[in-house]
């Protein structure tokens, strides 16, 4: 019986996590997503989308008229998005694989809540990698969950995020650590950051990183 | 040390909570360029355990604490974080490559559950091969790798010392999940909550310690059967044999044979023997089918290096693989998993050991596992 509980509580689906990162982000997510393909991707850009999920975004890049590559690791998402978004090119492949793709290819490189679930080392080589695909004055659209950098700012962050954090597994089954210090490690990397939006009491941010 | 004595007192109780190492490259010795190298979980008791056992056997390597999401490696490869993508990712970002000179890499056995070898060959350009099934027993299996002995280092035991830890651990978890019909037993007994819980623990300990000795089938039957032979040995202790009529006594015996059936069911699902109930009921199938098909089978023997239940054997004259242990079937998968040439045909839909945590019915992972056998 314990296990039937246990089972419940860690079983992963695509359907809740759609839901989960929506009500998590308080609608958040689903604005952020139509920005980025509104504001920063052009019909005929070459994207590559890093953790589509369910590909929502991927499905409004593909009708901007993009052209869109994304992976994730979950074949369940995958079945998702590809139903989601037919249009776009979806592959099983982790993001420590990009290094495979070709390099100097893509105009835009989007990343919405994924390099949260992602670890310390994997991120670090995930912007480097970024870097390397991405055509000059290409961009790394990130949206994600970051750690608040001001003592006072944080304090108050954390009454919304610690609860949202528990929530986030409840609702999701997944575990994320918030970004520290992107914009420095983006900068280190060689990206110039071109505009910078917050949400949520600066927990969730949008980041624009161009290869200069 | 003193934070470790912690760790393993919570380790007693708690192995049901993920408990993250910080992922990422460990030496163990002083490892070079010709070193072994080895990956594990990041659950933190694991990485310990498998650090003190290099250093112990006086054996250098190379350690890739995977990130794991701090589950240990059965259980986390059967729910899809211990798989084929997470060894690729630590591959890549502990710089590993750089490090040594050769590419073979060993991986726990009972990781195979969500790791298929060939793929991770193709996309890594490593040569991965599975190593024993518990890292105790990683020296004698290098000296024999490839002798049909080696198999005897392949086969996942039960023996006293977890038994025990896995009885802890089993009443512990029944309590966390039944916290609340606790409190109303207590009200009910009068406020011995506390009485209850002991007995609860000392009824999941013997479940689990004496489980071999137990008549009847693992699951209900065993657990039912400890129940009535407490009580009778409570009811002659107490020398109240004629009281035996007496309300009192017959709902202390009426509440240990309930407690201890219950347990008995629960116990399956912490011992790495035998299938959890449960699970049969959520694969809905009765009894697990796995069969070669001969004709497919190219005689690889894979399928018998993966196997921590000793099911298969390979008849080296046809060069086939057969099953002989059927009954011994975990449902893992990882046989399925890794077979190259989609040789077995099985009944149920994915791999999950039968630990609670891999009890995870794996949606996840089955949409991509082919059912062969309706
Ligand atoms: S059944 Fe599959 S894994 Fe086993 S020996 Fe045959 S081909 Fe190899
Ligand atoms: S035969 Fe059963 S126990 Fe053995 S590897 Fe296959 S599924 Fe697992």
């Amino acid at each position: 019986m314990s296990t039937l509980v246990y089972m419940k509580i860690l079983e992963r689906t695509p359907e809740k996590y759609d839901r989960g990162m929506r009500i998590l982000t308080l609608g958040r997510i689903d604005r952020i997503k139509l920005e980025i393909a509104s504001l920063w991707v052009k019909s005929g850009h070459y994207v590559l989308e890093i953790g589509c999920g369910t590909g929502r975004l991927a499905a409004l890049m593909t009708a901007r008229g993009a052209h869109v590559a994304g992976i994730d690791i979950s074949e369940s998402m995958l079945t998702a998005a590809r139903r989601n978004a037919p249009e776009a090119e979806l592959i099983h492949m982790t993001a420590t694989e990009i290094d495979k793709l070709e390099r100097n290819r893509f105009d835009r490189i989007v990343a919405t809540l994924s390099l949260s679930e992602l670890e310390e080392d994997e991120i670090a080589f995930v912007l480097r990698d970024s870097f390397v695909l991405l055509k000059t004055g290409g961009k790394l659209i990130i949206a994600d969950e970051v750690k608040v950098p001001t003592w006072r700012k944080r304090f108050l962050a954390c009454f919304v995020s610690w609860p949202l954090s528990v929530l986030t597994f409840l609702l999701t089954r997944n575990t994320t650590h918030a970004l520290k210090r992107l914009e420095g490690r983006l900068e280190q990397t060689g990206f110039r950051i071109v505009a910078r939006k917050n949400y949520l009491l600066g927990t969730l941010a949008l980041i624009v990183a161009e290869k200069t | 040390m003193m934070l470790n004595l912690l760790k393993d007192i919570w380790f007693l109780f708690g192995r049901l909570f993920p408990f993250p190492a910080k992922p990422g490259l460990r030496r163990a010795g002083n490892p070079d360029r010709l070193s072994l190298v080895l990956v594990t979980c990041n659950f933190e008791l694991t990485v310990r355990k498998v650090l003190r056992t290099l250093e112990c056997d006086g054996i250098d390597a190379w350690l890739l604490v995977a990130p794991t999401k701090g589950i240990n490696v059965w259980c986390a490869a059967s729910g899809g974080y211990f798989s084929t993508d997470t060894v690729v990712s630590i591959i890549k970002t502990s710089g590993i490559e750089n490090l040594v000179d050769h590419r073979d890499i060993i991986l726990p056995q009972l990781s195979a559950t969500g790791i298929n070898i060939w793929a991770l060959r193709e996309r890594t350009g490593w040569k991965p091969r599975f190593g024993p099934v518990d890292i105790k027993y990683l020296a004698k299996y290098l000296e024999c790798v490839g002798d049909p002995f080696e198999r005897k280092y392949r086969r996942i035991e039960f023996p006293l010392g977890d038994r025990f830890v896995m009885g802890t651990n089993l009443g512990f978890s029944s309590l966390l999940f039944f916290i609340l019909p606790f409190l109303v037993a207590s009200i009910w007994m009068d406020g011995l909550w506390w009485k209850s819980i002991l007995l609860l623990f000392f009824l999941a300990i013997l479940n689990s310690v004496l489980v071999f000795l137990l008549p009847g089938k693992p699951g209900v039957q065993k657990g039912f059967s400890l129940g009535v032979i407490l009580s009778v040995i409570f009811v002659v202790i107490r020398q109240n044999i004629w009281t035996i009529g007496h309300w009192e006594t017959l709902e202390q015996i009426g509440w240990i044979i309930l407690l201890s059936t219950y347990l008995g069911y629960d116990m399956p699902s912490w011992s790495p023997l035998w299938r959890a109930e449960i699970k049969e009921l959520v694969m809905g199938v009765k009894r697990t089918l796995v069969e070669v098909i001969p004709e497919q089978c190219i005689g690889c023997g894979l399928c018998t290096i993966v196997c921590p239940a000793g099911v298969f054997e390979l008849d080296s004259g046809i060069k086939k693989s057969m099953v002989v242990r059927l009954d011994a079937c975990q449902a893992c998968g990882a046989c399925i998993e890794n077979c190259p040439k989609e040789a077995i045909k099985n009944n149920f839909r994915s791999g999950t050991c039968s630990c609670p945590t891999c009890t995870v019915i794996n949606s996840v992972k089955s949409s991509k596992r082919k059912v062969l056998h309706p």
